[in-house]
């Protein structure tokens, strides 16, 4: 590296008044283990770092790195923020913080099992009944855990940063199902691609590790013991969950099922994983649902994402759920103030790691210290649940105040005082300069048989501007990579044998959850519908042209059949199909902007291309990497602001071929990286299907009723054109197309991949691959009714379709055979459903049967 | 007295379920010197896939079950038989020990039957603090006075201040609209007792269970015919658990007869359940007899 003497970035960096700083020492020297890395940034020059700060930013969204913000105007997913400037923490000061966050862990798992246990700690009142009977995340009915569990606190999320003294402090636990173990290695995972040297010859510590010790240790919780291969799920609110990248990408990284609610149902008291028709056994839920959402019968009535039945599966032992249920009662910041003698209780020891110091506000005096020093604390809820973000009270409003002061004196067992802590500052990038950021590294363990393993890095988070007071990605923060360096490149970072002497069972191909298949099926779907609707606006504006130059009759006429067709196919109805009013003049290009781009309409493009990414999203732990990098092109595409109704056809055009090639690319990819499992015969089956039935009503619209020599070939023409027929009919055919031989090249060819023949053939394979209930050589109605409507096209004799009724001018076979084709298509999809995809219904509670009003 | 108690529930779908698991807790527990369970069953149509009992963290008896087939009604009926034991209608004997010494004592009880009491002080899903309350509740509590005195007539005023009114409140009415309203039914006197008593630092439980309608020879007849009933109880440190019947202001003996408890209603829900299926709306039809035998 060359040493860039026009670079003085380091030696620029002013850190904050009072706060100390990661980079520098109060002295103004750099803290030894930064040395190398300032020496490199130097070098680098802020060109170059802003550069790769860049390719950072293109990477993760490449890599679809997001996460959601609740009822945000920018839309659901937000792009994952990376600073190009890691943390570096010593490999000798990062030991002392990994065995005091050890002991912290094993202090809170003995918290954890005396709490679902004896409740010693209550009796010798080093904890209140408040913090424990009396809050919300003590789940009665999960009481008694288990007691052959030595860890049943199996991950452990600890919030540190340091304080002015330059030690470490606790800003707060995470204790359900913690958040960020993802978004770290994403973090490590594009860092060490954009600053590939750096990163090696700083001999960091890996993080893979880490997950190693995860999947061993969920292993080794799986309760059947004799069955050699646990199976063990993921289990997702969903799509809108703000970590919902985090979950997928977990899953598929550590080749764990991943499930919704909806795909786990219990049965005799086990948990199983539908798929297929079938049930399969479920050993090990890692979750990522909050607690009390987990089982709508016996921890929250109105949770419509879990599973009924879990907490029963659990108590019978039949089922792991990681953390435990109930582990959110140790989430409370009040547990600070009781931290120490607790430590003492159980250890004989004194708490090595501090937190900020608390002040419960359900002791009185504790309560009177916080409301005398009000302006140094940040209060906190007991119970940490949406809304109930920490509030700083320096910075409220004195109306505000003193309603946070009733509020406190109303319910003191509710509320936790914390000292506002100044923490220290990291260099972050800011334009061409760095600029100090307060930061809260979130460091992750993992229990095992034998201790903790602590993940050797983490998440770092800074807060939005120097002197922000909170980092919260729900309020918009800034993450950074962590680097602890290796004394020496291959240190073993823990003594925790790494690898299980179990292995867990990856998915078996004949595993497809039903939300995945039926997000899959729609996928491909959305894609084709895009895509007719798209060939179709071109081929009109096509002849919106034409006719506007000097177009005659015969050219208004093609142009009013093929947009009426273009209504009927996208069902965007009244479109083009409505009278226009004595007088007024309809605009077709602003019904075609409409259709392309107005994404509250349903059935138009821009409808239908949100609809495929939402579907893509959903299933995004499928889906190739280079697939996924497809869909975010077309997401890019999506989100450009519109040109507002100036554009001219031209541009229209241009846009239109651009998004062809997109989905032409993500069909190609289909079925050129996707495994052919079950995953791609619901694409398939769903992209067959919707073909057949958009085409099937498009040539009702545009082939029955026959017209005028010269009409009828220029509409016979744009259909070839639609249906990505032309070539191939030319090949064959001289002069102007004719009727017949367009419905033998359009619906009867068995060899045009465009034709209905094809399509319904190919169902039928896919079909007849998916596992059947009946071993008996049966159809299934599905392949049924496919095999109806699959037959009666062979059987169609080409003379008879074409012929039109000599009054009307109207062909009834080729109508009646579209329609039914259209009807059985329809049918198939409903049958599909109902066998292999989420119930619509979804569980409902019992009505109340109150007789209590009798006496 | 012995008595065949009989708790019908029946449930009938527009369409079918297609699963539907359930918890029901509908089992009466033995209660020490005052009431012995004789014989208990519950039947269950149709018949369980899956069913398991056991003992809820509040000691009550608690079946899961699973149904697991199409179906279009479910009937669960509880036939218990009890002996009400101990001297006929005899009032616990008063300790005099005034409402303060109770709360006190209370809050340094670290024995066991405190420290489960002491989980009855807190509020609970269903009975939140009001301010309100603690004005309503006050005028109970002069200084000095013995407890039991105070909840008595607690709970006479509740019974004079309160109308019994089936069509005023359901399950989901708040306390505070009881309070404003004045009407309710037992679960809502019951509920609002347990918060007064909790405004004042004592510990109150909701007691789920039954009552004998049969009117004594020469008394009137109770309000209501055959239900199930709810009443509070107060803890009080020397004597142990104090019931009291607000809807009927009574203290209740060997006619009520207790099948829960818990902190409020929500946890002694006699029976609660999540289906899949099912269709539009459906009722739950309801009927209890309590019989003596001879």
């Amino acid at each position: 590296m060359a040493a860039n003497p026009n670079s003085r970035l380091v030696a620029g960096y002013r850190s904050s008044q009072g706060r100390p700083d990661e980079m520098v020492l109060p002295n103004g020297e750099l803290r030894g283990s930064w040395r190398y890395l300032a020496e490199a940034l130097d070098s680098l020059g802020p060109e170059i770092l802003r550069q790769r700060h860049q390719q950072a930013s293109r990477l993760l969204r490449e890599r679809g790195v997001t996460y959601n913000v609740y009822d945000d105007p920018q839309g659901l997913e937000r792009s994952w923020e990376l600073d190009p400037i890691p943390v570096v923490i010593s490999s000798q000061e990062w030991a002392e913080v990994e065995n005091s966050l050890q002991r912290r862990a094993e202090l809170f798992n003995l918290i954890l099992k005396d709490i679902y246990g004896p409740q010693d700690l209550l009796r010798r009142g080093l904890l209140p009944p408040e913090l424990v009977h009396g809050h919300p995340g003590f789940l009665r009915p999960c009481h008694p855990y288990p007691s052959e569990f030595e860890h049943p606190l199996v991950l452990h999320a600890v919030d540190l940063a340091r304080g002015s003294d330059g030690e470490f402090r606790v800003i707060g636990d995470r204790t359900q199902s913690p958040s960020g173990t993802g978004y770290a290695l994403e973090n490590r995972v594009v860092m060490s691609r954009v600053m590939p040297s750096l990163f090696r010859e700083s001999h960091v510590h890996r993080l893979a590790l880490f997950f190693q010790n995860l999947r061993a240790s969920l292993a080794e919780l799986a309760p059947n013991r004799e069955r050699d291969e646990p199976r063990i799920v993921l289990l997702t609110p969903g799509p809108l969950n703000e970590t919902y990248f985090e979950h997928s990408f977990l899953a598929s990284y550590l080749g764990y099922t991943l499930v919704e609610g909806g795909d786990l149902t219990v049965r005799n008291g086990r948990v199983w994983l539908r798929s297929m028709r079938r049930l399969e056994p479920v050993d090990v839920i890692l979750r990522r649902l909050d607690d009390d959402y987990c089982d709508a019968l016996e921890l929250r009535p109105d949770s419509l994402l879990g599973v009924p039945g879990l907490t029963e599966a659990v108590r019978r032992g039949n089922v792991a759920v990681v953390n435990p249920l109930g582990a959110g009662v140790l989430e409370t910041p009040a547990l600070n103030a009781f931290l120490p003698a607790i430590s003492r209780h159980f250890n004989g020891k004194e708490l090595q790691l501090e937190a900020m110091r608390s002040w419960w506000c359900g002791d009185r005096q504790s309560r009177e210290h916080v409301l005398d020093n009000l302006d140094s604390m940040v209060i906190k809820h007991i119970h940490r649940a949406p809304g109930s973000n920490p509030t700083f009270a320096a910075e409220l409003e004195a109306a505000d105040r003193a309603a946070l002061i009733d509020r406190i004196r109303a319910r003191p067992t509710h509320y936790v005082g914390q000292e506002k802590g100044t923490f220290s500052s990291v260099p972050t990038l800011a334009g061409d300069r760095l600029e100090p950021r307060p930061a809260v590294l979130r460091a992750f363990l993992v229990g095992r048989q034998g201790g903790y393993a602590v993940m050797p890095g983490g998440l770092t988070r800074i807060t939005g501007s120097p002197d922000g007071l909170s980092v919260s990605n729900q309020l918009g923060g800034l993450s950074k990579d962590t680097w602890i360096l290796a004394t020496e490149p291959t240190r073993q970072v823990s003594l925790l044998a790494a690898e299980s002497t179990r292995h867990t069972a990856g998915e078996t191909w004949s595993t497809l959850p039903p939300a995945a298949a039926e997000n899959l099926f729609w996928m491909a779907r959305y894609a084709e519908r895009a895509e007719h609707g798209i060939r179709l606006c071109r081929t009109i504006l096509r002849s919106f042209r034409a006719s506007d130059n000097g177009g005659d009759g015969l050219d208004r006429a093609h142009m009013e059949i093929l947009s009426r067709a273009l209504t009927h196919v996208t069902a965007t109805y009244p479109g083009f199909t409505r009278q226009p009013a004595p007088g007024e003049h309809i605009s077709p290009l602003a019904e075609l902007q409409s259709m392309l781009y107005n994404r509250q309409r349903t059935g138009s493009v821009a409808f239908n291309l949100q609809a495929l990414l939402n579907a893509a999203y959903a299933v995004r732990d499928r889906l190739s990497m280079d697939t996924w990098r497809i869909i975010n092109v077309i997401r890019a595409h999506q989100n450009r602001p519109q040109s507002g109704g100036t554009s001219s056809s031209a541009d229209l055009n241009s846009d239109l071929n651009e998004l062809i090639t997109l989905l032409a690319a993500l069909r190609g990819l289909e079925n050129d990286s996707t495994v052919h499992s079950l995953a791609w015969s619901f694409l398939e089956i769903g992209r067959c299907l919707e073909r057949g039935l958009l085409s099937s009503v498009f040539l009702r619209n545009t082939a029955v009723q026959s017209q005028e020599p010269a009409l009828e070939s220029m509409v016979l023409e744009s259909a070839l054109n639609h249906l990505e027929s032309l070539n191939a009919f030319r090949r064959h055919h001289q002069g102007t197309p004719q009727v017949d031989a367009v419905i033998r090249l359009v619906l009867l060819n068995e060899l045009n991949p465009r034709a209905l023949n094809y399509q319904l053939g190919q169902l039928r394979l896919r079909l007849a691959e998916l596992p059947q209930d009946n071993v008996q050589e049966q159809l299934s109605t599905e392949q049924r009714l496919v095999l109806e409507a699959h037959t009666a096209l062979q059987l169609a004799d080409t003379t008879a379709l074409v012929s039109a009724d000599a009054g009307t001018g109207v062909r009834t076979r080729l109508d009646q055979l579209l329609s039914r084709t259209t009807r059985l298509l329809s049918q198939t999809s409903q049958r599909l459903s109902q066998s292999y995809f989420t119930d619509p219904q979804g569980p409902r509670q019992l009505a109340a049967a109150d007789s209590e009003n009798g006496t | 007295m012995k008595y065949r108690i009989t708790h019908r529930t029946d449930y009938a779908y527009p369409e079918l379920i297609s699963l539907g698991y359930s918890e029901t807790r509908m089992s009466p527990r033995n209660r020490h010197g005052q009431q012995l369970v004789l014989q208990h069953r519950l039947e269950i149509d149709p018949r369980p896939d899956y069913l398991t009992e056991r003992e809820d963290y509040f000691g009550n008896r608690v079946q899961h079950f699973a149904i697991q087939r199409p179906h279009k009604r479910l009937v669960v009926s509880a036939i218990t038989e009890l002996d009400m034991l101990g001297a006929e209608d005899q009032l616990p004997l008063d300790s005099g020990m005034s409402w303060e010494q109770a709360v006190q004592s209370l809050a340094e009880d670290w024995s066991q039957g405190g420290l489960d009491a002491r989980q009855y002080l807190l509020e609970s899903p269903m009975v939140t603090p009001r301010p309100e309350l603690v004005d309503y509740t006050r005028s109970s509590f002069p200084a000095g006075r013995p407890l039991q005195d105070c909840v008595r007539e607690l709970m006479e005023r509740i019974h004079r201040d309160f109308t019994y009114d089936p069509t005023a409140t359901t399950l989901a009415t708040p306390l505070s609209t009881v309070f404003r309203e004045r009407r309710g039914v037992c679960q809502d006197f019951a509920h609002l007792g347990i918060a007064c008593l909790r405004s004042m630092g004592l510990a109150a439980r909701y007691v789920s269970g039954y009552l004998e309608t049969l009117p004594p020879p020469g008394k009137e007849k109770l309000v209501g015919s055959d239900a199930s009933h709810a009443w509070f109880a107060v803890y009080h440190p020397i004597i142990g658990w104090l019931d009291y019947d607000p809807t009927n202001n009574l203290i209740p003996m060997s006619q009520h007869m207790t099948t829960a408890w818990g902190r409020d209603y929500a946890d002694v829900t006699p029976i609660k359940g999540v289906i899949f299926g099912g269709g539009g709306k459906h009722e739950a039809k309801v009927s209890v007899d309590v019989q003596r035998l001879d």
